[in-house]
């Protein structure tokens, strides 16, 4: 026999599955555009709507109308927590967009192992679903992590572009608070990456149905946000998001195992 | 030892029962033709077997252990419905992939084996999508060969596969089972099976209908002398006579004598009778026509 065969221990699995996924997504294209989109947007959004601010007047009324935009590169990563569930422009297009980009590519790339039948393949040869929905979570983190950087490094450019201010202080803020705010964001990532990925082991091969209801949910979860991960995070939450985002992967993870090894898989 | 011992199998689909109390003995290195009408219950039960769906009850066995004992999963190779691959990937990396999977140390060297295998080198640096059917029924099998499992499961394998392919299949999977392999494969292509089937399980309505080694088979389907003559009828009523059994093959219009010698009929037919036979030959049940037989019984 010229392959080794390896029947190992619960660390020696997950390695290999992290190495097949990780193999997977950074051959996939579609996690390039998506990385790509998540550094491309910010710069589009802060350069676009730097020609949409000031006040117009309507002239048969004369009512004056403002609209706000941008005015602090800060604001596209958040805003501070009085200003968090505000619903002007700033608030609705900045990092938080990019919780639905991730919970999309959850569903794209679990529902590809569903619509190819890689899924057969795999459950034949490992039969621990747990396995399988904790190396997902992993390096779909690992991506979204990737993502949230990379929005960060766009909105630096797009703001350098647009010629917005990177006073910390305009915003309430402060280096310590955003480096916070990026933290906890990265992690309250793992709550719409294990949403997705529940929908996506339900939904299978029916990717409409695993996106539908992932952006449904990112709805209800979008006030959440700015609350959670506020410009001006402070120490406690990062420890809510550092602790609570993996819990509630852990939680929905066992779901998702559970879930995998009671419906069938093809 | 048994490599798939089923007892008493049961899966239902809300209201169908699509495996109904189902037992099932493959022993270890067979080549086990699995038979049956669409909708009878293989794919299913290969699904059972492989895991891909739960039991509503009985029992799975493979190698005396649950079906479920991660030790033995990692020994089954599969091919069920459709080769599971990416299809914007190329068949090397679909490969590469499955041979991760499956812990495989030296990738490369067995990625490069089953494809040659199969005879599909050529086509590693193809993007799957591309290929075509046969290319991708071949894959497919080059995929359920990888890390030389002990229990291969193939569902309709020789689909799409043209005579090549087809001569192909048949060499592999002998040759595996003669290194102690044992392989389950469902197929239409009963011509195709019996070639290479050293058991058979025959499936209805999620029942296993019979079960049998081929050498059972080979004395259940015996050979017989199949002839033409001017007076069919009255050779029929003689040869029925005189050799015990002479059944009427209503399509082509011959008489069966079974049990006998082509020379020695021909010969009492025109000696004693005048009765001139115009075709004369000697051969013996197929399996087709025994599974088409055994299923109109059934449903009589």
């Amino acid at each position: 026999m010229n392959a080794n065969i390896k029947n190992s221990d619960f660390g020696k699995r997950l390695k290999t599955m992290l190495k097949v996924d990780a193999r997977r997504m950074f051959t996939m294209p579609t996690v390039w555009i998506m990385l790509g989109v998540s550094l491309a947007l910010p710069i589009l959004i802060l350069v676009m709507t730097s020609f949409m601010g000031g006040t117009t007047v309507n002239p048969q009324t004369g009512v004056e109308t403002t609209v706000e935009t941008f005015t602090n590169v800060w604001q596209a990563i958040g805003s501070a927590g009085g200003n968090a569930m505000s619903m002007d422009l700033t608030s609705m297009c900045n990092i938080n967009l990019l919780y639905f980009l991730v919970a999309i590519f959850v569903c794209l790339f679990v529902g590809e192992d569903f619509r190819s039948g890689y899924v057969k393949n795999l459950f034949t040869v490992r039969s621990k679903k747990l396995d399988y929905v904790l190396s997902k979570t992993i390096v779909l983190f690992v991506a979204a992590t990737g993502m949230f950087v990379l929005y960060f490094i766009g909105a630096m450019i797009g703001g350098g572009i647009a010629g917005l201010s990177f006073d910390v202080a305009a915003v309430d803020a402060t280096a310590g608070g955003i480096v916070a705010c990026m933290i906890s964001k990265v992690f309250f990532a793992l709550v719409f990456v294990s949403i997705a990925l529940t929908l996506a082991t339900v939904g299978k091969a029916k990717l409409w149905l695993s996106i539908l209801g992932s952006l449904a949910a990112g709805m209800l979860l979008f006030t959440m946000i700015p609350i959670m991960t506020p410009l001006d995070a402070g120490v406690f939450e990062v420890v809510l998001c550092v602790l609570g985002g993996p819990l509630f992967a852990a939680g929905l993870g066992a779901l998702s195992a559970f879930l995998l090894g009671k419906t069938a898989i093809a | 030892m048994n490599a798939i011992e089923i007892r008493n199998l049961t899966k239902t689909f809300r209201e169908k029962r699509a495996v109904d109390g189902l037992n099932m003995t493959v022993p270890q290195g067979a080549i086990y033709g699995f038979i049956g009408e669409n909708g009878s219950g293989k794919s299913t039960t290969e699904k059972l077997i492989c895991g891909l769906i739960q039991p509503s009850g009985g029992e799975i066995k493979l190698w005396g252990k649950d079906h479920k004992d991660q030790t033995v999963r990692s020994q089954i190779g599969v091919l069920i419905e459709a080769p599971g691959c990416f299809p914007n990937y190329t068949v090397w990396n679909n490969m590469k992939l499955q041979a991760a999977n499956l812990g495989i140390k030296n990738e490369d060297e067995e990625i490069r084996r089953v494809l040659h295998l199969v005879r599909m080198d050529g086509a590693a640096s193809n993007k799957f999508k591309n290929c075509s059917l046969g290319m991708k029924q071949r894959i497919g099998i080059a995929f359920a060969l990888l890390g030389s499992p002990k229990l291969l499961v193939l569902d309709e394998p020789i689909n799409g596969l043209d005579a090549d392919g087809m001569r192909i299949m048949r060499e592999i999977l002998t040759d595996l089972s003669k290194r102690g392999t044992t392989v389950l494969i469902s197929s239409h292509i009963l011509g195709e099976l019996e070639k290479i089937a050293t058991h058979y399980g025959i499936l209805r309505g999620g029942k296993m209908l019979r079960e049998m080694a081929a050498e059972q088979l080979n004395a259940d389907c015996p050979t017989y002398v199949a002839l033409k003559t001017d007076d069919t009828e009255k050779a029929r009523a003689i040869l029925e006579r005189a050799f015990g059994r002479a059944d009427m093959d209503e399509p082509s219009g011959e008489i069966r004598v079974y049990h006998a010698n082509a020379e020695e009929v021909a010969k009492y037919l025109y000696g004693n009778f005048g009765i001139a036979v115009s075709e004369i030959r000697t051969a013996k049940i197929s399996l087709e026509e025994y599974y088409i037989n055994l299923m109109q019984e059934g449903r009589k």
